[in-house]
């Protein structure tokens, strides 16, 4: 405000996080309505949006990176289960806590150290290796587990997905301090700065000295072990464990990215509109049954925020060229 | 150029690394003539599953049973009708005696079954139809009638929950039809048996553990006067349970369904949970082999009413469908002499 600057901060604000703010809100608006229905809004229920969000949320931030990047990653879901599967896998074998949370992230990181390789080095379009990615490891994980689920969970995994620290869900813990580091990586680092140049012009970053390899590379490690924490979070939720879980689910971390105003093209956008993008996503599924509306709608009432979306956002870029 | 030429090279190198790890899975079984043996090839419609391991094993021992029977038993790792094609067509060319098959899709399938047929191979079906007409299989295994699971789910609701409750439906997907039509059967049968029930929602969670999960959840806070909770997939079961489970309402909500019994073991123990409804996938793979060897014999003929299936005793036959009988029901008292 002291600031001598032509544009005042209000603007400067908006012009920086719009899409971030209007996605909130977007949300506030949705809660207001479906707060009408008894129940949806006490304390009990926003809670377990929050916690059922957080999987989400947390692979979303992994997948900001990717998409601002430039690339995609749909073999999020299939890797979700193999992740989820490893935790159970070690969580049975009566590892210890770190080792719970290290196997299934070193996992995802080589899943996504394989992605990162075959994009960066051979130039393969992303959306062509983990499409390939997508089947090779779906169809693993129904060979590997012959499609039975985990059961017998010990108590020291399930806390992590349904303990508190301090009266806060750890999983809601969780994904905050994944969004709080995400955001900094990308806003406060040399490495974030370099993701968002090799998204929004690889050639001119190469010029620039950027090693656009190297970023991609890290990039798709980064998220991979971010899928993996996901998964851990997610599978210690439940009393058994899928050995097929996570179908659809890389469709639903690209539509929070998007709908959270992160340019589908690379370049731009924040976690914290994924993150609220995600936190849409759970809200509305949840309003439309607190509301009693036909389940028959969810899927395109979902789809229709995501191209409501887009839509806005090439409008909002098109008007800002002009 | 190069670049479209590399994504070629990967995504055919994935494939075949994918057939790879499925051809070795086929094993020793892959059908070799020995002298005057009759060679059954039963397909599941996927491999690897506890439920098909299960029917795999009772049509093993109803081969040892029968003595006369090679059996061929193996089908694609992933439940696609495309994938099973294949292996009829091969079956068809080592003119193996019978073809038996849980169908991925009844009209799909039903091309290669008439070629099989055409080239004097017998074709049975088994756990899913293929299209009668157009396939111009001779018998169909039914595993149980959608009308007695139907009923039974329902009965088992109204002991547990009271004749009057108010109840919700956690289903798969919205176009499935096994689920679609036992919601038909429960919502008829209901309507005549027990006026007083009533169905407050439906929900359809996919083949998602998290969004049976979760939608579970907030059935049981939109409608605080549910008494309980049908999950009638495999998936929807235990998502069910568990989130019933968590809420502390164990024994308060009732939990009916189906699934396999290992996957609801630690909710029938605990008490989410008293009773699982299935059939018995080993009997089912167990009368198949005995049906297939019949129809090759001769024994079992259209028309037939009745058909004797080894330890099975007598079974119903019902035109051209044969009957495993009334589904089973799974308890805490039973529940651990069963592996699937």
């Amino acid at each position: 405000m002291t600031s001598k600057q032509s544009p005042p901060l209000r603007l400067t604000i908006w012009r920086q996080y719009g899409r971030e703010m209007s996605v909130g809100v977007f949300l506030l608006l949705l809660l207001g309505y479906f707060g009408s229905t008894p129940g949806f809004l006490r304390a009990e229920n926003l809670r377990d949006i929050l916690i059922n969000a957080a999987p989400l949320v947390i692979a979303a931030c992994g997948m900001t990176m990717v998409i601002v990047a430039g690339m995609i990653d749909i073999s999020a879901g299939s890797a979700l289960a193999v992740c989820a599967v490893v935790a159970g896998i070690t969580a049975k074998a009566g590892a210890p806590l770190p080792l719970m949370l290290l196997l299934p992230m070193l996992t995802g990181a080589a899943i996504g150290a394989v992605n990162g390789w075959l994009v960066a080095w051979l130039r393969v379009p992303a959306i062509i290796v983990t499409l390939g990615m997508m089947s090779v490891l779906r169809g693993g994980i129904i060979w590997w587990t012959r499609g039975e689920w985990i059961g017998n969970l010990p108590p020291s995994f399930s806390a992590i997905g349904r303990g508190e620290v301090v009266g806060v869900p750890t999983p809601v813990v969780i994904a905050l301090g994944v969004v709080l580091f995400v955001a900094l990586l990308l806003a406060r680092t040399p490495f974030g700065r370099h993701i968002y140049a090799v998204g929004g012009n690889p050639v001119a970053a190469a010029r620039m000295g950027i090693s656009v390899r190297r970023v991609l590379w890290l990039v798709f490690m980064l998220h991979g072990m971010l899928l993996g924490l996901s998964a851990v979070v997610y599978a210690s939720r439940f009393s058994v464990i899928q050995s097929n879980a996570g179908i659809g689910f890389e469709l639903l971390a690209i539509s929070a990215v998007v709908v959270g105003g992160v340019n589908i093209f690379g370049g731009q956008g924040t976690v914290w509109g994924s993150a609220l993008g995600a936190l849409l996503l759970q809200v509305i599924g949840t309003g439309l049954i607190f509301r009693r509306v036909s389940e028959y709608w969810a899927p395109s009432v979902q789809g229709a925020l995501v191209l409501l979306a887009v839509v806005t956002d090439a409008l909002r870029t098109r008007r800002a060229g002009q | 150029m190069r670049t479209a030429a590399i994504c070629v090279i990967i995504v055919v190198a994935m494939l075949s690394l994918f057939t790879a790890c499925s051809r070795k899975q086929a094993g020793p079984s892959a059908a070799k003539n020995v002298e005057k043996k009759l060679v059954v090839a039963v397909m599941p419609k996927l491999k690897g599953i506890d439920y098909f391991n299960a029917v795999e094993r009772g049509a093993k021992e109803a081969a040892q049973e029968l003595g006369n029977v090679e059996l061929t038993y193996d089908g694609p790792i992933e439940g696609k009708v495309d994938l099973q094609i294949p292996f009829i067509e091969s079956w068809t060319l080592q003119k193996v005696d019978v073809i038996a098959v849980a169908c991925n899709d009844p009209d799909a399938i039903a091309p290669a079954l008439k070629r099989a047929r055409e080239k004097g191979v017998r074709v049975i079906t088994y756990d899913a139809d293929a299209n009668a007409e157009k396939s111009g299989r001779e018998f169909f295994v039914n595993q149980a009638t959608f009308e007695d699971i139907g009923r039974a789910l329902v009965d088992e609701m109204a002991a547990q929950a009271g004749e009057d409750a108010k109840v919700a439906i956690v289903s798969s997907s919205p176009t499935a039809p096994n689920q679609n039509a036992w919601i038909a059967v429960m919502k008829r049968y209901m309507a005549e048996r027990y006026p007083k029930m009533q169905i407050v929602t439906i929900q359809y969670p996919e083949e998602d553990q998290g969004r049976a999960f979760s939608m579970t959840q907030d059935i049981l806070k939109t409608y605080p006067d549910v008494k309980g909770i049908f999950g009638i997939s495999s998936v929807a079961f235990p998502g069910a349970a568990d989130a019933v489970r968590q809420a502390g309402k164990s024994g308060k909500i009732a939990v009916v369904g189906l699934s396999t019994p290992k996957s609801m073991r630690e909710f029938v123990k605990d008490g989410t949970v008293k009773t699982v409804i299935l059939w018995n996938p080993v009997d089912l793979g167990y009368l198949t082999v005995y049906v297939a060897k019949a129809v090759l014999d001769g024994t079992l003929q259209r028309g037939a009413t009745e058909f004797e299936a080894g330890r099975l005793g007598k079974v119903k036959v019902q035109g051209d469908q044969v009957l495993l009988g009334a589904p089973m029901k799974f308890t805490a008292e039973n529940i651990d002499q069963y592996d699937f």
